[in-house]
């Protein structure tokens, strides 16, 4: 093995995560540090001074560094990023106002519009015209351009996105208008739609290039400023980025698409649960997981099939109405596919018009938090449940920095919940925890069926502050029969960042019938995207192990509106063979809807490639330093596991003690520094090699869903 | 046996938390898999569970609002055909009987009951718009025989086995037989889906009896509505509004009555069904007079019949809003959307906090049917909407579908499948009402012939004689209108369209609410900056004066 270490940090709301693994022995470091949200890079370098610091490394042994943020979420979301303009195709400047023109909520009058970010003033139209084959119809009006680049160099633009319809078939004119801006403004920054997403579709597409050009400038001065302190600190390497696809870039490749890396965070998650399944060496787990991530307000949840999470082309970003689908900005980027919960530790529970209980998506955040922080909160909240159940301890939550107050929990719940249905505190409590683990059980088990799947094939990954006091409950309520509950769940995601392969995606729409595919032309573009994301993959050039290019088609029936992505080989497309090409596609869709339909024609809307490094391997069976101590134990406390049972006095164990072999039967509870693992009774778990902590749940069978 | 009192709330809301998520999955699976676009991009269709007794207990979330209610009703004459002893496991039996559906031919409704144990608990149900249906359907229709094809109630699949006989009826008489038979194929698969889950549940949560808990739900529904409406106070509220209608105008009119708890919507005084096809029959009334309710007295409760036990809807026979067979209904929409705003309208002084101004709609929609440049027929339908209504504290949105929910199709999607031009789609300058609060901008749209053979296009608008209103002293939206090559055409026309003709549409604008007085300087001149009002329309409106024209 070689020396020096590689380090992945991760920027959330709340903590920045670092997690360092040493090179030499495989060994994993861990360290926490609160965010900086002014300038986040402040918390990065003290971080990384504390975990180097703490093992007593030398900042030049770091050989290799990689960073996810929520920067570039946040910077929509809170609509901190630059003043951008857009120049679009004459006739069209509006596109983005009027979105889809249907409303996400059928009753309610009031729902919200998202505003666009590029306010009218600001969006240009140039004449010019493409048509959908790509034959220029009008061409393009270039004394129009200059004069729209002139506006905008005497103005406070930073940065400029540029959508025509059908550019995704011929970029010419916005490659153009990019020219005549960069000759007239040298240091503007120009996002043009058909390098960023080159798919039909003009609103995503536009959407899309915007947010990008919104984010561009705020992330290149963020990177800089990085880079700056690193190199202040005698650390000299290159930046590598997670992107929400679950791939790394390089810092020069981020810089030019930094909306790819609006969901770093989570993607690292579920990466980090790929690896943690992989490791696991239990004779029932199949390689298919569901990791569970729940945190502070919001809770996700990703099918891992086959070592790899499920991926989508398109993300909804900065929803504004209750969390809602449709209330935020849609991207077309490639992301590892989660859905999103508005249901966390800080979900506020109350009471809805039919008298029954409803748990967020409100939630009282950080301050003032649950009731039980003693920040002034009234209100109940899931942790606040928790805390009346005996799930957390008033005196170890984040390893006892801060003491809750029970009572301050009762008076809340039973406010606001137990008095106006004349139910006991506990009942009550105990309903506020049912109801949000019905919420997200739900909530999984609807993906998984959306994606043909069933979630009793699954295992749960539990990560995130919330999600291990949670994650038996919900997985009993699935038909979920196995856990798998890694240590140091809460930096989970900064492990991921250093178990994915550095990979790039490109992509290129132009529907058209699989009958009249032009193999020459394809395997001509197939060549030159793959020659893109090598070129964009800086990493697998200097990678010293093989790259690999996978080349997936977008296809459907003709007639359809949702597509299927089918992996095709180069050796199918080069012996431009169409029958094999069909029955591939046959295959995944027979797989995802249950039938075909033999009669209808099929076509391909778009393709995509994805060049790709070799993964990193972490053996986290000797990551983790186990203890050996039998000195683990630490009481017992009162926990409420349903009505059945009550109040049962119930094992308390210190789980960073517990050495590898040991076994418990439940009911326990394992408490960690940020988190705590519920175990019902009736289980039975152990801790594997890796140290992870496996649970067995008594399920019941024959309910199967199908 | 499970008694009702062992509901608790928290069974009943985990339960029906259950019940709703798998009706949206049903719906989902359909969309997935479903070969037409008004079920795909408009979620033109829904998604019912009905209990034994066939009280309606879920429904899909996103589905349109002509939907709500009418399934019960047509389960009822399917019964009348095909008692519950008639009934195996696998028939599925369809009919798109206008007069007892939804009000057109073009929705197919389809019920398969669900046994458990051998004996029947439920039904689930779906209904979906095909776009053809058979027939010469237009503005020119004198009677329902013109409009299509009924196929009367019928077991299309039998115990699970598909009925040739019917299928080949059906298929003989479409246009488009594979898109409609591709929907109805993907609605069998979601079914499926839909049964397995209900039945999980049900062995779940250890619920022997479903009606019992359909009792329970509906009771909860019922007394959230209930509450709803009592806490305003009695009295009747009344209201009109007029409609281009054809040579004549139409005019609906309502007198709303509230009750203690119960809320009556009358419709006397309405026009009398006319011999064009925009006839709304008493089921289609029912329901979009039902949706306005429930938009502004309860919004957030699941959709369900017990939220519409307090309230009674009535129009008299032979009315323009109850019609006797055979009176033409195809295009009833035109008369159907005006519902929701003529009932805000009469509520607006009672709770002027709850309800929007008028809409740019009845939505506009333009059928292109012509040939490929290969020679084979196409025949294309795109929906536009106009600006929506202003909010008691705040601006219409522009162009937002309402009362329906149809979503726009991508530009690039439309030019990829037809040869027509989009040239224009942009935001109208001073098309939303003015008000405290404007009305939402509506938009044009204009479309350029590019095709070899001619085009013929079919249109229907309303409000262009008579604009979105304003409300609480608001002004109305823009009227809509339409021009070919520049050139003003009737708003209900059929034309044919040569090569490099261009169609152009402008929908209307949304109603204000409130003095246009009252409007702030810093919205007026948001509005200048965003080309929303121009200088003209500021001074004219509101009274405000530019720096340049000062």
């Amino acid at each position: 093995m070689s020396d020096g270490y590689r380090l992945g940090v991760d920027i959330g709301g709340t903590f920045t995560d670092l997690v360092m693994v040493d090179l030499h022995n495989g060994k994993l470091l861990d360290e926490k540090v609160l965010t900086t949200p002014d300038d986040p890079s402040l918390g990065v370098i003290e971080g990384v001074k504390k975990i180097l610091e703490a093992n007593n490394i030398h900042a030049s042994k770091l050989k290799h560094i990689i960073h996810g943020t929520t920067l570039v979420a946040n910077a929509i979301i809170e609509r901190r990023g630059s003043k951008v303009a857009l120049i679009t195709s004459q006739g069209f400047r509006d596109i983005q106002e009027m979105g889809t023109e249907s409303r996400y909520d059928t009753y309610d009058l009031f729902m919200k519009m998202p505003a666009p970010l590029v306010t009218r003033r600001w969006r240009f139209e140039v004449p010019e015209r493409i048509g959908p084959d790509g034959q220029v119809i009008t061409i393009l009006d270039e004394s129009k351009v200059i004069d729209v680049a002139r506006a905008i160099a005497s103005s406070d633009v930073d940065a400029v996105a540029v959508s025509l319809l059908h550019s995704y078939q011929n970029p010419n004119h916005e490659r153009r208008i990019r020219e005549i801006l960069q000759h007239e403004s040298p240091d503007i920054i120009v996002c043009i739609s058909s390098d960023i997403m080159p798919e039909i579709g003009e609103y995503e597409r536009t959407s899309t290039t915007i947010c990008n050009a919104y984010v561009l400038p705020t992330f290149t001065r963020y990177l800089a400023r990085l880079t700056n302190r690193f190199h202040k600190m005698g650390v000299n390497k290159d930046l590598y980025l997670m992107l929400s696809d679950g791939g790394t870039v390089h810092e020069s490749t981020a810089a030019i698409y930094p909306i790819r890396l609006v969901q770093s965070g989570p993607a690292g998650g579920a990466q980090a649960a790929v690896a943690i399944n992989k490791i696991t060496d239990n004779k029932d787990n199949q390689g298919n997981i569901l990791c569970f991530d729940m945190g502070g307000t919001t809770a996700k949840a990703c099918l891992v099939e086959d070592g790899k999470p499920m991926h989508a082309n398109e993300f909804e970003v900065a929803r504004i109405f209750r969390g809602k689908k449709g209330s935020g900005i849609p991207l077309k980027i490639p992301v590892i596919e989660m859905i999103e919960i508005g249901a966390g530790g800080g979900s506020i529970a109350r009471l809805d018009n039919l008298g029954l209980i409803q748990v967020g998506p409100e939630s009282a955040g950080a301050d003032p938090g649950p009731a039980c922080y003693g920040l002034g909160g009234q209100k109940a909240t899931v942790t606040d449940a928790d805390l009346i159940l005996g799930y957390l301890a008033a005196d170890n939550f984040l390893g006892g920095d801060i003491q809750l107050d029970i009572e301050a929990s009762k008076t809340a719940v039973k406010n606001t919940i137990a008095k106006p249905l004349g139910l006991s505190v506990v009942d009550a409590a105990w309903a506020i925890h049912e109801t949000v683990n019905e919420s997200m059980g739900q909530a999984a088990a609807i993906h998984a069926l959306e994606k043909a799947k069933r979630i009793t094939d699954y295992s749960m990954i539990p990560i995130g502050g919330a999600g291990p006091v949670h994650a038996c409950n919900i997985a009993l309520k699935l038909n979920l029969s196995l856990l798998i509950c890694p240590p140091s769940a809460g930096v989970a995601s900064a492990l991921g960042f250093l178990v994915s392969p550095t990979s790039f995606t490109t992509l290129q729409g132009g529907v058209i019938p699989l009958s009249r595919l032009n193999f020459e032309a394809v395997n001509r573009q197939i060549l030159s995207m793959e020659e893109q994301g090598r070129k964009l993959n800086t990493e697998a050039r200097e990678s010293t192990g093989g790259v690999n290019v996978e080349i997936l088609a977008s296809m459907r029936y003709i007639g359809q509106g949702y597509n299927v992505e089918v992996g095709i080989s180069k050796k199918v497309l080069i012996s431009k063979n169409i029958a094999a090409i069909q029955q591939l596609f046959e295959a995944v869709y027979l797989t995802q809807f249950g039938r075909i339909e033999p009669h209808m024609a099929v076509e391909i809307v778009s393709w995509r490639v994805v060049v790709s490094g070799p993964t990193p391997e972490i053996d986290l069976a000797v990551a983790r330093t186990g203890a050996h101590s039998d000195d683990f134990s630490k009481g017992h406390r009162r926990i409420y596991f349903g009505p059945k049972t009550d109040f049962i006095s119930t094992p308390v164990y210190e789980r960073s003690k517990i050495e590898v072999g040991r076994e418990f039967e439940g009911p326990a509870i394992f408490e960690e520094r940020e988190s705590t693992i519920v175990v019902p009774p009736g289980s039975h778990s152990f801790v594997d090699k890796a140290l992870n902590l496996i649970i067995n749940l008594p399920v019941k069978s024959g309910t199967e869903l199908s | 046996m499970t008694k009702i009192k062992q509901f608790s709330a928290l069974q009943v809301g985990i339960v029906w938390q259950r019940l709703s998520g798998l009706l949206d999955e049903t719906a989902h699976v359909f969309v997935r898999t479903s070969f037409s676009s008004v079920v795909r991009d408009n979620w033109d269709f829904a998604v019912c569970l009905m209990d034994s007794k066939g009280r309606l207990f879920a429904q899909s979330s996103r589905s349109i609002p002509s939907f709500i209610g009418s399934m019960p009703r047509t389960l009822k004459i399917i019964l009348k055909r095909f008692p519950k002893e008639s009934l195996s496991p696998g028939d599925v039996v369809i009919s798109n009987d206008a007069y007892h559906g939804t009000g057109h031919l073009n929705d197919i409704t389809m019920i398969r009951p669900i046994f458990r144990d051998g004996k029947l608990i439920a039904f689930i149900g779906s209904v979906f718009h095909s776009v053809d249906i058979g027939g010469a359907p237009s503005v020119t229709a004198r009677d329902s025989f013109e409009e299509g094809l009924t196929i009367p109630v019928s077991k299309i699949l039998v115990k699970g086995v598909r009925n040739e006989d019917v299928i080949a009826f059906m298929m003989e008489n479409l246009r488009a037989p594979e898109e409609t038979f591709g929907d109805i194929g993907a609605q069998f698969s979601a079914y499926e889906i839909g049964i397995q889950r209900l039945i999980k549940i049900l062995d779940d949560e250890q619920i022997d009896d479903l009606d019992m808990l359909v009792e329970e739900i509906l009771g909860r529904s019922e007394t959230a509505m209930r509450n709803a409406i009592a806490a305003v106070p009695d009295g009747m509220y009344s209201d009109e509004i007029m409609l281009d209608g054809f040579e004549e105008p139409l005019k609906i009119r309502c007198e709303v009555c509230i009750s203690g708890s119960d809320l009556s919507v009358d419709f006397s005084g309405t026009s009398e069904q006319i011999n064009r096809p925009v006839n709304s029959v008493l089921n289609y009334t029912v329901a979009y007079s039902a949706y306005a309710i429930k938009c502004a007295f309860n919004p957030n409760t699941p959709n369900n019949e017990g939220s519409f036990r307090p309230i009674t809807i009535t129009a008299p026979e032979g009315s323009l809003l109850n019609p006797l067979r055979p009176a033409p209904v195809w295009a009833r929409h035109l008369t159907g959307h005006y519902l929701p705003p003529v009932i805000f309208s009469a509520l607006a002084k009672l709770i002027p906090d709850r309800i929007i101004a008028d809409c740019g709609s009845p939505v506009w929609n333009v059928y292109f049917a012509g040939k490929l440049d290969d020679g084979q027929r196409f025949i294309k339908m795109f929906f536009m909407n106009g600006g929506h209504g202003a909010r008691p504290h705040e601006d219409g949105p522009p162009c937002l579908s309402f009362p329906s929910n149809i979503a726009t199709v991508p530009v690039e999607q439309f030019e990829n499948s037809v040869p027509i031009l989009i040239t224009e789609k942009s935001l109208i300058p001073d098309s939303g009402g003015a008000g405290e609060f404007r009305g939402g901008q509506s938009q044009r749209l204009s479309f350029k012939m590019i095709s070899k053979d001619p085009v013929t296009m079919t249109i229907r608008h309303e409000r262009v004689k008579y604009p979105p209103r304003g409300l609480l002293g608001g002004r109305a939206g823009s009227p809509g209108c339409d021009y070919v090559n520049g050139e003003r055409i009737p708003a209900k026309s059929r034309m044919d369209l040569k090569n490099n003709d261009v169609v152009t549409f402008d929908t209307a604008g949304g109603g204000g609410i409130g003095s246009p007085e009252k409007r702030s300087e810093e919205k007026i001149i948001q509005d200048l900056e965003s080309g929303a009002v121009t200088k003209e329309a500021a001074e004219r409106d509101y009274a405000y004066k530019t720096k340049e024209s000062l």
